[in-house]
């Protein structure tokens, strides 16, 4: 046990020093993970309140009940107790003639509404829910039009349920965005860790000769890995608590919008806090992994050959092209 | 110690470095392995060392089968075996007792014993004085000196030499094979390829000659 934690410690203190070693280098690595992390977060970050936004705004959809014209009497009470139950906030009986008064006073609706023998137009109700949701909206819409007398009913929501299509499409590409960054983030620490195996080349073929285990030549790469993804999700935390400062001053604009914001800002940032700086670190730690496998194993063969023999050449290799 | 019984060495390519060898060689033994360049010689330090694996045949080190030696096994082998290059295969990017300590640190070993170990046997190799320079700074005698101090570190059973005293002139040579003289009356088990004559001379023990991939016992 103590012989493992000093081997950890030792791959530990290796791998600070090899990253302090190098400043610039890890600086800009760190950079470009940060920058891969952050977008595809912060674009996920204000998708969520926009959805949020979109849920609690004072939407005002309405429900225009058409009456059959040929509904009885008691049909259209029923019609009208239904709408005084206690998930209608309000319902406004608009009869046919009214109606056709105002269609009349469409300008370009007013010859053709002249030359009418009879009112086509049904009675109405014009019903504004409580609820806001697209589905109990779609849900009462339809149990109304279900009622004895009601020819039919229009949900008046297209603009609700454009933005919920256009969240939906965002998103979507979010989380495509987000699988593009995560290879990035791979490939950007995979490149780093690559250099750093090429430069130590020789230590990692010296300590093969005289005993290295591949576990203690993997372990200062994988550590290297999360350190630098450690390191570039360091400055993302500091931009979190920024941001969520930000937001907690109050705007004469928007207060609903920068509130929530804020909110949630908070939230993500106190919930997650100890975690999600484990992605980045993984993320970080796989590449090291593979490139430790790949350069190990296919140069220890060759490694007493001649010079001028290719060492990344592996026996199986040579043979083929001979 | 060490068993070849029947060893062919074929590389890719159809190349034979060995061909069908048989020998033994007992546990403190102080053995020299001559013959011009290209019979073999490296590749019988290498197989020993289990960096090339036997064609046919069987070889066994200390008791244990090198044809059958699985890949997670090989360090724990060469942990035993202390290696000595021709070329040094010395890091020049930490200094000499970095360089010694470096199979100490593989092995787990506590870092202040390490040390210890290593300041001791750098003195036994004649560069405690040297113990902060870069290996760059040091002569080419030198160098082979702290390569087989950092062969030594570990106190192996067995050390294996591949030239040692290939690019010194006289009087290093000379240095080199008091050395090894040393660790062979302590009871190591020498194995040294190399055409010095005089080096043979000055040591004695038993010579083994390669020609061509074969082996012959020849007296000293």
């Amino acid at each position: 046990m103590i012989g493992w934690l000093r081997h950890q410690m030792h791959a530990l203190t290796s791998s600070l020093r090899r990253l302090s070693a190098q400043p610039v280098a890890t600086l800009l690595t760190a950079l470009a993970m940060g920058v891969a992390i952050s977008l595809p977060s912060g674009l996920y970050l204000m998708l969520g309140n926009l959805d949020r936004l979109a849920g609690e705004l004072p939407a005002q959809p309405e429900i225009s009940v058409f009456l059959d014209t040929a509904a009885s009497m008691t049909q259209k009470r029923a019609i009208a107790a239904r709408l005084k139950q206690a998930d209608i906030a309000d319902a406004r009986f608009t009869p046919k003639e009214e109606a056709l008064a105002a269609l009349s006073m469409e300008q370009d609706l007013a010859g053709i509404t002249a030359g009418l023998t009879e009112n086509p137009l049904p009675d109405a109700w014009i019903v504004r829910p409580r609820a806001t949701s697209q589905e109990d909206l779609a849900k009462l819409s339809d149990e109304l039009a279900k009622l004895q007398g009601v020819a039919e009913t229009h949900l008046d929501s297209q603009w609700a349920e454009r933005l919920q299509v256009a969240l939906a499409i965002g998103h979507t590409s979010v989380w495509l965005l987000a699988g593009l960054f995560a290879i990035a983030l791979v490939a950007i620490s995979g490149n780093a860790i690559r250099a750093q195996v090429l430069s130590r080349r020789d230590e990692i073929l010296v300590s093969r000769l005289i005993g290295a285990t591949d576990r203690h030549i993997r372990r200062p790469f994988l550590y290297l890995g999360a350190l630098q993804g450690l390191l570039a999700a360091s400055p993302l935390a500091a931009c979190w608590r920024w941001q969520a400062g930000c937001c907690t001053r109050p705007s004469r604009i928007w207060p609903v919008c920068t509130g929530r914001l804020s909110s949630s800002c908070r939230q993500l940032h106190s919930k997650s806090q100890p975690y999600w700086a484990l992605p980045p670190c993984l993320a970080g730690s796989v590449p090291g992994y593979r490139w430790r496998a790949r350069s190990v194993r296919s140069r220890h063969p060759a490694d007493f050959r001649e010079k001028g023999t290719l060492p990344w050449l592996s026996t199986h290799r040579l043979r083929v092209l001979k | 110690m060490i068993s070849f019984n029947q060893v062919t060495k074929r590389y890719p390519g159809g190349h034979e470095a060995l061909t069908g060898v048989s020998l033994t060689i007992e546990k403190g033994e102080l053995v020299f392995l001559t013959g011009h360049s290209g019979a073999g010689k490296s590749t019988l330090l290498k197989l020993i060392a289990a960096i090339e694996r036997p064609t046919s045949g069987v070889l066994s080190v200390s008791g244990q089968n090198i044809n059958r030696l699985s890949h997670r096994a090989v360090p724990y082998l060469r942990r035993n075996i202390g290696l000595v290059f021709q070329d040094h295969k010395l890091l020049f990017d930490r200094n000499v007792i970095e360089n010694v300590v470096l199979p100490l640190d593989i092995a787990g070993l506590n870092r202040r014993e390490s040390l210890k170990r290593a300041r001791a046997v750098i003195d036994k190799v004649g560069l405690l004085n040297r113990e902060k320079a870069n290996p760059i700074s040091l002569s080419g005698g030198e160098q082979q000196r702290l390569c087989i101090a950092r062969a030594l570190v570990n106190r192996p059973a067995l050390l294996l030499a591949d030239e040692p005293t290939g690019n010194l002139d006289a009087g290093y040579a000379a240095d080199i094979m008091a050395m090894f003289r040393d660790f062979h009356q302590v009871g190591t088990t020498l194995l040294i390829a190399t055409h010095d004559d005089r080096a043979i001379a000055a040591l004695g023990g038993r010579i083994l000659h390669l020609d061509h991939g074969k082996v012959e016992e020849m007296s000293a």
